[in-house]
C-alpha cells in the first residue's frame, strides 16, 4: 500500500496555518457581540468554608450591573465534566480561588468592581493541605458536602457510587484507591541481587495553554450557542442543556479552535453559568479567565510522593517492584478522574516492564483542598515514569548492566496480555526499534568516554528513559466521523475534535483524502461544532489520528463505496473494473467511460455520504505508543545548576501521517517536558491554600532562550489496527524528558535526584546526600 | 462607570484614525480586543509575562497589555491586521504558516510583530539574534525550533532570497 499513497506521509501545511498566522482564527475569546455583557466569578479565599450569605444590595446597585448569580440562584442540577458531579454553583467552597457568585456587567470594570462588592459571609471549615495526612482517619474531611439524595435525578451518580471513604478515592474503607498486584513482591526481594528503595516527590504543575479560557453564550428563542473553550464540545451541551431544562437539540457548542489545551480544558462551571447569565439577561455574555484563573480553575497534574523498592537479579531480571503512590486530587467532589489515572499509574508501568513477577503498586488517590488535578499531557504517565525511569536506571547501575539493555530484557512484548486493559493484549511493541534508534542519535556508545573525561565542577552524563503511552486505543472513547460529497463535487469531513493545536483535521482529511483518491486542498470541512458534527469524545489521550482516523477512514470508505456503486450502474462497467481518481471515476478498459463526482452525485440524488465510527471497548487488540527519551546534559556541581546540551525523542509513531505535525508535536511535547523536569512547579502556603506562583513570570515556563536543542526520531513501522498504520503521539514526548535528564545527572555526578522540578537547590541537595553516602 | 473616568481619544492603528470614548484604565490591549473588534492581537496574562499581546508602536515591539489606550494616543500602531491577511500574507506570516509554526496560533500573532521589529531592524539576523529578539514572548506548543527557522526563512524572502 505505502508506494501507491499520495497524501499519507507528506508533510503538507497544516490547513488552519495561514488563518493562525493572520490573527483571523476566532478563538472563543475573539467573538464578539453589539450589546455584549461581560461576566466576571467572584472566587473563595477559603481552602475550604460554607457560604453562610452572600450580601448582593451593594453590588446590584452599581450602575451597569444587568445580573448576579449565587448559589442560592442558580438550578440544583448537577452537570460535569466526568459523572454529573457538580452544582453550577455550591454552598460550599473547597479551594482558593473556587467559584462562589457570577455576575455579568456592561464592561469587564464593571464586572470585576461589583464582584468586589460584593459582601460574603463564610463559616471556615477545616482543610486538608497535605494528602498524606488527609489519609489518617482523625483528619478533616476535605469535602463535607455530597449532592443529597432527593436532588439527583435519573443517570446522576449517587452518592453511595462516589466511592469516596474519608477523603480517599476508593472502592474499600481503609484502602488504597487503585491496587495492582501479582506474584509475591517479599519473596521477590528475597531473590534480588540488587535492592533499591527512594522516596520521590512531584510537584503539582498546570498545562499553562496560552489562551485563557473563554466563553460567549447567546440565548434566542429557547436554544443556546456557545463558543467555548474546552475540549469536550458534546459533554457540555449536555451539561448546559441539564442545568437550563433545555432538551439536547437547543443547546450548541462550537469548540472549533483553541489556543492549546493539553487536556485540561474540560466542561466547567464557568461556562454553565455564561450560559445562566445569557438566558436571564437576553443578551450575548462573555466570560474570558485571566491568567490566574487559568492556572486555578484547571485540572493540573497533581502532586506526587512514591515510596518505591524494586529489585532485580544479576543476569537482568527484575525480581519485584513494590510501590505506594499519594496523589494530591484537589477539591473536585468526584474522583473519577483521579481513580482513572491512579489506574494506569499502577498499571502502565507495569505492562511495560511486563515480565517483572512479583508486583504491588497500591495508589492512594486523596482529596485535598487544593485546585483539582486532571488529565494533562502524559497523564498518568508522566506521574509514573519519573520514579520507574529513575529506579530502573539505578538498578541497571547497581547490577552493572547497559541501562537500555536492562530495560529491554524486561519489556513488554507483541501479543502480551495487559494489565491496563483488562481482557485486551498489545498489538504492536517497536519501543525495542525506538530505543536503538534513539540511542544512535544521541551517540549512547560515548557515555562511558564522558563520564571518564569529567573533570572540574561540570559534569557531563548521558541517561535515558523507556516510556509507554496511550496512543488513541481507549475503551471509554467513541468516535463518529463523516464525510459528504455534494452535488458539486465537494467532499467534506466532519468530525467532532476541536483543533487546540495539534492540527488533527489536516491529518484526517489527508486521510480522507487518500481514501478517496483527491488532492487535500478537495477535502473541507468543520469540525467541533455539535449542530453540524457528529460525536466525538473529544481530543485526549493521543486519540484523534488514530480513533478519528478510523471513524474518518471508515466514512470515507463508506462513502466511496457508494460512490463506485453509483457510477458502476451509470457507466455500466462492474465495480472492480473502476478507478478513481481527481475528482472522477472511470472505466478502466477505456478512459472516455468516465464520470465526475459531481455529475455522479447529482445523477445519484444530490449527495452522498458516508459515516463511520470508532468505539475503544470493540477492540481485542489494543495498540500503545513507544518511544525513548535520551538526554545529555552538564552539572554544575557548585551551582546545581544543569544545562541540556542535547535532547534525542525517539518514538514509535506507527505511521507518520504528516511528519512535519508529527515532529511539532514531539519537539512541543518535549519542551514542555524539560519544564517538569527543570523548573515548573505550582506552589501553595501549607497554611492557608493560598496560590503562590500562578503567573508566568514565577511560574517558569520555558522561554525560547530556555530551549535546548532537540532531536526528534520517528519509527514508522506500523500498527494494524489502524487504517494508514498510525499512533497519536501528541503527548507522549513529554513523560520520558524528566527522569531521562535525571538519569543524565546521574550518571554525570552519581547523585539521585527523586525530585521535581530539579532546580538547582533540589540538584544541590542530591548531591550533597550522594557525598555524605558515599563511602 | 462614572463619566469623569471616561475620556475621547484618537488612536491611529494600521494607518486608520480611530475616535473613541475609552475608561481611563482600559489598555491598549482592551480597546484593540473589546471595543475595535482586533482580536488577532491575543492576551495570555494581561501584566507583560508571555508577549502573546504584543504589538508594534511606533515601529518598536510593545506589550498592549501593559500600555494604557490613552499612552497610545499620537503613535503609530500596527497589529497583526496591519500585517497582511488573506492572499496578501506578510513573509512572516506565510512562513509561520507553512512550517508549522503556528500550532495553536495564540501566541503567534505577537510572535510574528516582534519578529517584524527585529526584521525591520536587522534584515540578516543570526539564530542568536533572534533568539534574543523573541525571547519577550512565550510560546507552549512548537519547543520554538520551527519559529526560529520560520523568522529566518521570512528575512531570507525580504532579502530576495528563495
Amino acid at each position: 500500500m505505502s508506494e501507491t499513497l499520495r497524501t499519507v506521509g507528506q508533510s503538507v501545511p497544516p490547513i488552519f496555518g495561514m488563518e493562525k498566522a493572520a490573527g483571523t482564527v476566532r478563538f472563543p475569546a475573539d467573538i464578539n457581540f453589539p450589546n455584549m455583557l461581560w461576566m466576571k466569578i467572584l472566587r473563595s479565599p477559603h481552602a475550604h468554608a460554607r457560604i453562610a450569605a452572600v450580601d448582593t444590595s451593594v453590588a446590584e446597585k452599581i450602575p451597569g450591573v444587568a445580573a448576579i448569580l449565587t448559589h442560592r440562584d442558580v438550578p440544583k442540577v448537577l452537570f460535569g465534566a466526568y459523572q454529573n458531579e457538580i452544582y453550577p454553583l455550591d454552598e460550599e467552597v473547597r479551594f482558593v480561588g473556587d467559584t462562589v457568585a457570577a455576575v455579568a456587567a456592561e464592561d469587564w470594570n464593571i464586572a470585576e468592581e461589583a464582584t468586589r462588592a460584593l459582601r460574603v459571609t463564610y463559616d471556615v471549615l477545616p482543610a486538608i493541605q497535605d494528602p498524606e495526612a488527609g489519609v489518617k482517619s482523625d483528619s478533616p474531611n476535605a469535602v463535607l458536602h455530597y449532592p443529597p439524595s432527593e436532588e439527583l435525578r435519573p443517570g446522576d451518580i449517587r452518592p453511595d457510587q462516589l466511592g469516596t471513604f474519608g477523603n480517599i478515592i476508593g472502592l474499600r474503607e481503609g484502602g488504597p484507591t487503585v491496587a495492582n498486584e501479582r506474584g509475591d513482591v517479599e519473596s521477590g526481594f528475597e531473590q534480588s541481587d540488587v535492592v533499591v528503595e527512594r522516596v520521590f516527590r512531584q510537584a503539582q504543575v498546570g498545562a499553562v495553554s496560552h489562551e485563557p479560557r473563554a466563553c460567549v453564550a447567546f440565548y434566542e428563542n429557547d436554544s443556546c450557542t456557545l463558543w467555548c473553550s474546552v475540549q469536550d464540545p458534546y459533554r457540555l451541551q449536555d451539561g448546559v442543556a441539564r442545568v437550563l431544562g433545555l432538551p439536547m437539540e437547543k443547546v450548541r457548542v462550537i469548540a472549533t479552535n483553541l489556543g492549546g489545551a493539553f487536556g485540561v480544558k474540560v466542561t466547567g462551571r464557568f461556562a454553565v453559568l455564561c450560559a445562566l447569565l445569557a438566558r436571564q439577561t437576553g443578551r450575548p455574555v462573555k466570560i474570558w479567565f485571566t491568567r490566574e484563573e487559568e492556572s486555578l480553575d484547571s485540572h493540573n497534574r497533581s502532586a506526587l510522593t512514591h515510596y518505591i523498592k524494586a529489585g532485580a537479579k544479576r543476569d537482568g531480571s527484575l525480581t519485584a517492584l513494590k510501590v505506594r503512590t499519594f496523589l494530591d486530587n484537589g477539591y473536585w467532589p468526584y474522583g473519577g478522574l483521579g481513580q482513572n489515572i491512579a489506574f494506569a499509574i499502577c498499571t502502565r508501568p507495569i505492562d511495560l516492564y511486563h515480565q517483572c513477577p512479583n508486583v504491588k503498586w497500591e495508589v492512594y488517590v486523596v482529596r485535598t483542598n487544593r485546585p483539582s488535578t486532571g488529565p494533562y499531557r502524559g497523564r498518568a504517565d508522566a506521574e509514573s515514569h519519573f520514579p520507574i525511569e529513575s529506579v530502573m536506571d539505578e538498578l541497571a547501575d547497581g547490577i552493572q548492566m547497559d541501562p537500555i539493555e536492562f530495560r529491554l530484557k524486561n519489556r513488554l512484548r507483541e501479543g502480551d496480555d495487559l494489565c491496563s486493559a483488562p481482557n485486551k493484549v498489545v498489538s504492536t511493541v517497536w519501543v525495542e526499534e525506538a530505543a536503538r534508534a534513539g540511542a544512535q542519535a544521541i551517540g549512547w556508545e560515548r557515555r562511558s568516554l564522558i563520564s571518564s573525561s569529567n573533570q572540574g565542577p561540570q559534569k557531563k552524563g548521558i541517561g535515558m528513559a523507556m516510556v509507554i503511552h496511550s496512543c488513541g486505543s481507549n475503551p471509554a472513547g467513541t468516535s463518529e466521523a463523516e464525510v459528504t460529497i455534494d452535488e458539486m463535487g465537494h467532499i467534506s469531513l466532519f468530525s467532532g475534535t476541536a483543533d487546540q493545536g495539534s492540527e488533527q483535521q489536516t491529518t484526517l482529511r489527508q486521510m480522507v483524502a487518500e481514501v478517496l483518491s483527491v488532492s487535500l486542498d478537495d477535502v473541507g470541512g468543520s469540525n467541533a461544532d455539535t449542530s453540524t458534527c457528529p460525536y466525538d469524545s473529544g481530543p485526549f489521550s493521543s486519540r484523534t489520528v488514530y480513533a478519528t482516523g478510523i471513524a474518518a477512514s471508515r466514512a470515507a470508505e463508506q462513502a466511496k463505496t457508494k460512490v463506485l456503486e453509483a457510477a458502476s450502474l451509470i457507466l455500466d462497467e462492474a465495480i472492480d473494473q473502476l478507478v478513481m481518481g481527481n475528482k472522477s471515476i472511470w472505466a478502466r478498459s477505456a478512459t472516455s467511460k468516465r464520470v465526475t463526482l459531481g455529475e455522479l452525485t447529482r445523477l445519484a440524488g444530490g449527495s452522498i455520504s458516508g459515516k463511520g465510527i470508532h468505539n475503544g471497548k470493540d477492540d481485542h487488540l489494543f495498540a500503545y505508543g513507544f518511544a525513548a527519551a535520551f538526554a545529555e546534559v552538564e552539572v554544575d556541581v557548585e551551582t546545581g545548576r544543569v544545562k541540556i546540551l542535547r535532547l534525542v525523542s525517539s518514538h514509535d509513531v506507527g505511521r507518520a501521517i504528516n511528519p512535519m505535525i508529527v515532529e511539532g508535536q514531539i519537539l512541543g511535547g518535549a519542551l514542555q517536558g524539560v519544564g517538569y523536569a527543570l523548573c515548573e512547579g505550582f506552589y501553595f502556603d501549607p497554611r492557608t491554600g493560598t496560590a503562590l506562583n500562578q503567573w508566568f513570570l514565577d511560574l517558569r515556563t520555558p522561554s525560547i532562550l530556555d530551549a535546548p536543542h532537540i532531536e526528534p526520531v520517528i519509527v514508522e513501522l506500523g500498527e494494524p489496527t489502524h487504517p494508514f498504520g498510525a499512533k497519536g503521539c501528541s503527548e507522549i514526548s513529554y513523560v520520558g524528558v524528566a527522569p531521562a535528564i535525571a538519569n543524565a545527572i546521574y550518571h554525570a555526578t552519581g547523585a539521585r535526584v527523586t525530585e521535581l522540578p530539579m532546580t538547582p537547590d533540589v540538584v544541590l541537595k542530591a548531591l550533597q546526600d550522594a557525598k555524605r553516602s558515599a563511602p | 462607570m462614572e463619566s469623569e473616568k471616561l475620556r475621547e481619544i484618537a488612536l491611529k492603528i494600521n494607518g486608520t484614525l480611530h475616535r473613541l470614548s475609552v475608561n481611563t484604565n482600559w489598555t491598549l490591549n482592551d480597546v484593540l480586543r473589546n471595543r475595535l473588534d482586533l482580536t488577532g492581537t491575543k492576551r495570555a496574562c494581561d501584566y507583560g509575562g508571555c508577549g502573546s499581546c504584543t504589538v508594534l508602536m511606533d515601529g518598536v515591539d510593545v506589550y498592549s497589555c501593559s500600555i494604557l489606550a490613552l499612552e497610545a494616543q499620537e503613535k503609530d500602531i500596527q497589529t497583526i491586521e496591519g500585517l497582511g491577511g488573506g492572499e496578501n500574507l506578510h513573509p512572516l506570516q506565510s512562513s509561520f504558516a507553512l512550517s508549522y509554526a503556528a500550532q495553536c496560533g495564540w501566541c503567534t500573532p505577537g510572535m510574528i510583530m516582534s519578529a517584524k521589529a527585529l526584521l525591520d531592524r536587522n534584515p540578516n539576523p543570526s539564530e542568536t539574534e533572534v533568539r534574543a529578539a523573541l525571547s519577550g514572548v512565550l510560546c507552549r506548543c512548537t519547543g520554538y525550533a520551527s519559529i526560529v527557522q520560520a523568522v529566518l526563512d521570512a528575512a531570507r524572502v525580504m532579502r530576495g532570497g528563495s
